[in-house]
């Protein structure tokens, strides 16, 4: 029996108020199902939605009509809170703007992300330690974002998206606002993670990002379009 | 690096603390001068209520309080006489300076000359608080206790030398500060304090070496405090007094606190009117000081929605976040304002003035109606954000 896939979604749509006239429909009955290693990457050009449908999964955001399921878990409909607890303990986020809190040390924000969960103690401080080491941060975790590089910051709030070590990884551009190298060692994670049994599911407008993916969705007139994947095509 | 934390933390912030700082200092300054004269009018009050004030018919500028001419010793010997009457005590009040103009304001320095071979009647204030030296004792003369303002504005402490009417006196003792006309007072001995009306007064003088009026020392009282038995009404008991001893002007207690109430009507409304304004000036700054800290964080409270934080966990951040900002600043606010204050009373005790009264109770309401605010605004703004979805409060925070 295949496993359980970590995201599926059904029939999302979502629209937003326009200024004037009717409401503008971003995502138009968006189906995905990323499962256990899965990398999957979705492109498009800007402002095709990419990050709103990324919200919508991420339960960031409600949509109008669809459905979501975390494994066996309809979640888009849970209440407010219940929505927030599964955030906590199946989600991690990667956004472009890495999003850290500034009066948080570096090691304080990947924390933050076991305190909404209820976990705490030695274990989950020395694991946020191991991951700033891995990540090459472990000698900047008491300064502030301020006080970090934008490649740095990143790297700490990619620690805190797998603190938790979540079923399923979501990463908005998160190269987006990094270097070359900066980049390479966030998708290099990215790539781990789905190696390691991990869901990921990455909007980018990076070859390299496509190049690893196990499948490459474009999203266009709000619709989700399958291409064939680097991957699939040299297998 | 807890410490560095907390400082990182709080600097972020410094101007939310300041800005309600400011607040919360200008509601306590206008309290705390409101909290003064209150405290002026209480005092009066409370004295007027404690004993019955009997004056020699008159218009003897001179006898400042009790506002009447000369009390003569048969008059108050009859007035002893009374039914009811417990106590009776010759006084001799004046004004320091009798010129019109610091006759005609409310803070007149007044020699007030007491016979001390008997108790003071006045049921409230039936010894005046020495805060250093001692009160006077029977016999003595040319010593004089004086009041706060007096001894700040003069320079006085226990064991200088005061000259009045050319007569030096010995400061045996000063008052503590009761925020009321004691505290302008200059207490001699009913002999002294007659000596100085004749010295005073071209009139009585002239009056006195004519010979025309056969008057002994003890007539030169301007008036008598008067206490009451237990149980005994003393208005009741003062409208009895003016019955039975004619020529006389008996304030009858009751009578008198409601002319004194009347009489600050407009420092009362003042009062009432300079608080409401404080409390709605201050109250809506900080309320919008608290809300704004809240909101400038929307972004962080989004990110903390995205990584699991329930409306209860974050609410509680919220709220624990903007309490924490309000008790500074009110505490900031709370400290500035006394030091304030205190700086500005140290220089209007020069001239015998205090402006603030910082009292318990308006500490504790400041610091309450910055906490109830506070809350307030915090769980508005808190109410509002968790409403708004992670993405939406990113967004906006991110546009901000």
């Amino acid at each position: 029996m295949p496993p359980e896939p970590a995201l599926r979604a059904r029939g999302l749509v979502k629209r937003f108020p326009a200024p004037a006239g009717p409401s503008i429909e971003i995502l138009r009955g968006v189906d995905l199902e990323v499962g256990p290693g899965d990398m999957v990457v979705i492109e498009g050009p800007s402002g095709s939605g990419k990050s709103t449908l990324l919200n919508v999964l991420g339960l960031l955001e409600e949509p109008e009509a669809g459905e979501i399921w975390f494994g066996d878990r309809a979640v888009s409909r849970l209440s407010r809170s219940a929505r927030s607890r599964e955030r906590g303990r199946w989600l991690g986020f990667v956004f472009q703007a890495f999003l850290l809190l500034p009066s948080l040390t570096a090691i304080e924000n990947v924390l933050l992300a076991a305190r909404y969960v209820g976990r705490a103690g030695g274990d989950v401080r020395r694991r946020a330690e191991l991951l700033l080491e891995r990540l090459g941060v472990a000698h900047r975790r008491d300064h502030y974002p301020a006080q970090l590089s934008g490649g740095e910051q990143q790297r700490v709030a990619f620690c805190r998206a797998i603190l938790n070590d979540p079923p399923l990884l979501l990463a908005d551009e998160p190269t987006g606002n990094l270097d070359d190298d900066n980049g390479a060692v966030i998708l290099a994670g990215l790539r781990d993670r789905a190696r390691a049994g991990g869901a990921v599911v990455v909007v980018s407008h990076r070859a390299e990002a496509a190049h690893d993916a196990t499948a490459v969705f474009t999203l266009a007139g709000g619709a989700l379009t399958r291409r064939q994947s680097v991957k699939e095509a040299t297998r | 690096m807890v410490a560095r934390g907390l400082l990182h933390a709080l600097r972020g912030y410094a101007f939310t603390v300041a800005g309600i700082a400011i607040g919360v200092a200008g509601v306590v300054a206008l309290g705390a001068m409101a909290e003064r004269i209150v405290a002026f009018i209480d005092g009066g009050d409370r004295f007027v209520l404690g004993q019955i004030s009997v004056a020699g018919r008159g218009m003897g500028m001179g006898a400042g309080f009790t506002a009447g001419g000369l009390l003569p010793a048969a008059k108050v010997e009859a007035i002893r006489k009374v039914d009811g009457v417990a106590g009776v005590q010759p006084q001799v009040m004046l004004p320091l300076n009798p010129s019109t103009s610091q006759f005609m304001t409310l803070t007149q320095e007044i020699v007030l000359g007491f016979d001390l071979s008997v108790p003071m009647p006045n049921r409230f204030y039936a010894t005046l608080p020495v805060r250093d030296g001692r009160f006077l004792r029977e016999g003595d003369r040319k010593r004089t206790v004086v009041g706060a303002s007096f001894a700040a504005s003069h320079g006085l402490h226990r064991g200088a030398t005061l000259v009045l009417e050319g007569q030096r006196y010995e400061v045996v003792g000063v008052l503590e500060r009761m925020m009321t006309a004691p505290d302008r007072f200059v207490i001699v001995s009913i002999a002294d304090a007659r000596e100085q009306w004749v010295a005073k007064d071209p009139m009585l003088r002239t009056l006195l070496a004519s010979g025309a009026a056969a008057l002994r020392a003890d007539d030169l009282n301007t008036g008598v405090a008067v206490g009451w038995r237990a149980g005994e009404d003393p208005d009741v008991l003062a409208h009895r007094i003016r019955e039975q001893v004619p020529g006389v002007n008996v304030q009858i207690p009751s009578e008198l606190s409601a002319l004194l109430r009347s009489s600050t009507a407009f420092f009362s409304a003042l009062l009432v009117g300079i608080g409401a304004l404080a409390f709605v000036i201050g109250g809506l700054s900080l309320a919008n000081t608290v809300a704004a800290a809240v909101f400038e964080r929307i972004r962080d409270f989004g990110v903390k929605r995205a990584l699991g934080a329930t409306d209860w966990q974050l609410s509680g951040e919220v709220l624990a976040e903007a309490l924490a900002v309000t008790v500074s600043g009110g505490a900031l606010g709370v400290g500035f304002a006394i030091a304030l204050g205190s700086s500005i009373d140290r220089w209007a005790q020069r001239s015998g003035q205090e402006l603030f009264l910082f009292s318990p109770r308006l500490l504790a309401g400041a610091i309450v109606f910055s906490l109830a605010l506070g809350t307030a605004a915090a769980a508005y703004a808190a109410l509002r954000i968790v409403r708004l979805s992670p993405a939406e409060a990113i967004r906006r925070g991110n546009a901000a």
